[in-house]
């Protein structure tokens, strides 16, 4: 196999953008072209994340992207797997320059969504559950992470608070970060006094539905050293699955899929969880952070929120988690988020994460899944 | 009639319709075609009683489409009796956590347009 790496990265802001998804598409996809320094006719193919284009008139995103950015002829693919699109584009683009199909490739991740509002977000969204079982009887997506909390609260020592320190630690870092959707610090009262959205998670316990896209420029090592900008390199890539529904699982507090991709991820990479300096994790719940920590195999099982309580997932403690702000403060425009984690390890990596910067990090870790785990994608990276 | 309109007129019944791999033993809901466990196509229909304890759940405020006029109402997860199976479903009429402890019994009372409908025991 190719050694893979990734040369370029770019985003939007993340939030509520007036521009079109195309707009979206094509200006984070020339951020990361120039990021690269590369022209873009040297992009033989792109992968494109993307879960709700029919809310903005456009689907089938991926050649309209390649016509703007002249090159037309070259062949594009479109992805879809809910909230880990992303993370799924970039595995399987990673998949084909590994192979050696291809020694340039564009992934692009975008979501537009905003204008449509609570309701149809809301709605839309919960067709990512197993709708004869779930949604069709009501579960909004907030609605089936309460239902792990609530498993997660009964069975461990956790308090509605301890979930609440996730989303007050995500914010404070999600101020250091120029393109983040929620650019506040907010409090552990902030968030016990905002509205129950799905007892026991509350408004602030939620990431918000963002507009935004990211993009990353992957490549063969060989590419990468005559191009001669910074690299990053892919040494781990895994994935796996879930039962579709909580139902199936036999336990509500751990996702299996997590577990299967990050065995993978790590066994190729050849480390452990201890040798990972920085993780961006999907928080799209504060529920969601915890049990994602202890799958990964950051903490023991029902340890995670112990973890939290005691700081030790703040920037530059024991590990880092979610420097980005992530899916909470970052903001989470579904088929994007997945590529902005690797846009953050890119950043962290090379240098350019500003105040957020992890420090004397080597080794990051981007962790994605669609719907409540169903499917996963783990990636770990290294500096070079 | 096709897996899904089986389920829906066992739950009516307050029944859940399974599938018993009759190679390994293990028991799917029955929309399952694979046995997860071994991977064999055969299976023996077993109908089980709809009745059992919730595992989890959640009270809904913010609901998606079609779903405002019964806000606040739960999705449960229900543990069958007697079966390592768990089911899920709409519960009416549960408006603050101590409506419904996890653990409270419950059992399967029908299926309309919010889906398998469970009740409190």
């Amino acid at each position: 196999m190719e050694k893979v790496c990734v040369l370029g990265a770019g985003s939007t802001k993340y939030g509520k953008l007036a521009d079109s998804i195309a707009d979206i598409t094509t200006q984070s996809s020339v951020s990361a072209i120039e990021s690269a320094g590369i022209d873009p006719k040297e992009i033989k193919a792109s992968y494109i994340s993307n879960v709700f284009g029919v809310a903005d008139k456009q689907v089938h995103i991926g050649p309209v992207l390649m016509s703007r950015l002249g090159i037309s002829d070259k062949p594009s693919l479109t992805i879809e797997s809910a909230c880990g699109s992303g993370s799924v584009s970039f595995r399987e683009a990673y998949a084909n320059v590994a192979a050696g199909f291809y020694d340039c490739l564009l992934v692009t991740g975008v979501e537009k969504v905003t204008h449509t509002g609570t309701e149809w977000t809301t709605t839309y969204f919960a067709y990512c559950s197993d709708f004869f079982y779930e949604g069709q009887a009501g579960a909004s997506f907030p609605g089936l992470f309460a239902s792990m909390a609530r498993a997660y609260l009964t069975e461990f020592d956790a308090t509605e608070e301890d979930f609440a320190a996730v989303a007050v630690k995500n914010h404070d870092n999600g101020v250091l970060n120029p393109k983040a959707h929620m650019q506040k610090k907010i409090t552990v009262d902030d968030v016990m006094n905002s509205a129950v959205v799905a007892s026991p998670l509350k408004l602030y316990d939620c990431c918000p539905f963002s507009d935004g896209a990211s993009s990353v420029i992957l490549c063969s090592e060989k590419f990468a050293k005559e191009h001669g900008g910074d690299y990053v390199e892919v040494i781990g890539s895994g994935r796996g699955g879930s039962p579709a529904a909580l139902q199936g699982r036999d336990h509500m507090t751990t996702i299996p899929s997590t577990k299967l991709a990050a065995a993978d991820a790590y066994k190729m990479a050849g480390v452990t969880a201890k040798d990972i300096d920085f993780a961006e994790v999907h928080d799209c719940f504060t529920i969601a952070e915890v049990v994602d920590t202890e799958d990964l195999g950051f903490f023991e099982k029902g340890q995670g929120i112990q973890a939290v309580r005691e700081g030790r997932t703040k920037l530059n403690s024991d590990i880092s988690i979610n420097p980005s702000g992530g899916l909470k403060s970052k903001g989470h425009p579904i088929g994007a988020t997945g590529v902005g984690q690797v846009v953050e390890v890119y950043d962290q990596l090379t240098g350019n994460a500003g105040e957020r910067t992890v420090k004397d990090a080597k080794i990051g870790l981007t962790h994605n899944f669609g719907a409540t785990g169903a499917s996963c994608a783990v990636h770990v990276f290294q500096s070079v | 009639m096709s897996v899904e309109e089986q389920m829906i007129e066992n739950a009516k019944e307050g029944k859940v319709l399974t599938h018993k791999c009759t190679s390994c033993g293990h028991l799917h809901l029955s929309t399952v075609y694979y046995c997860q466990k071994c991977g064999s196509k055969g299976f023996e229909d077993a109908i089980l009683e709809g009745t059992g304890s919730i595992a989890t759940y959640t009270i809904i405020t913010v609901p998606p489409a079609g779903f405002e006029k019964y806000t606040p109402y739960a999705f449960a997860v229900l543990q069958l009796d007697n079966a390592e199976l768990r089911i899920s479903g709409f519960m009416g009429g549960i408006a603050t956590p101590d409506d419904l402890p996890v653990g409270t019994r419950a059992k399967i009372t029908g299926f309309d347009q919010r889906g398998i409908i469970i009740e409190k025991q």
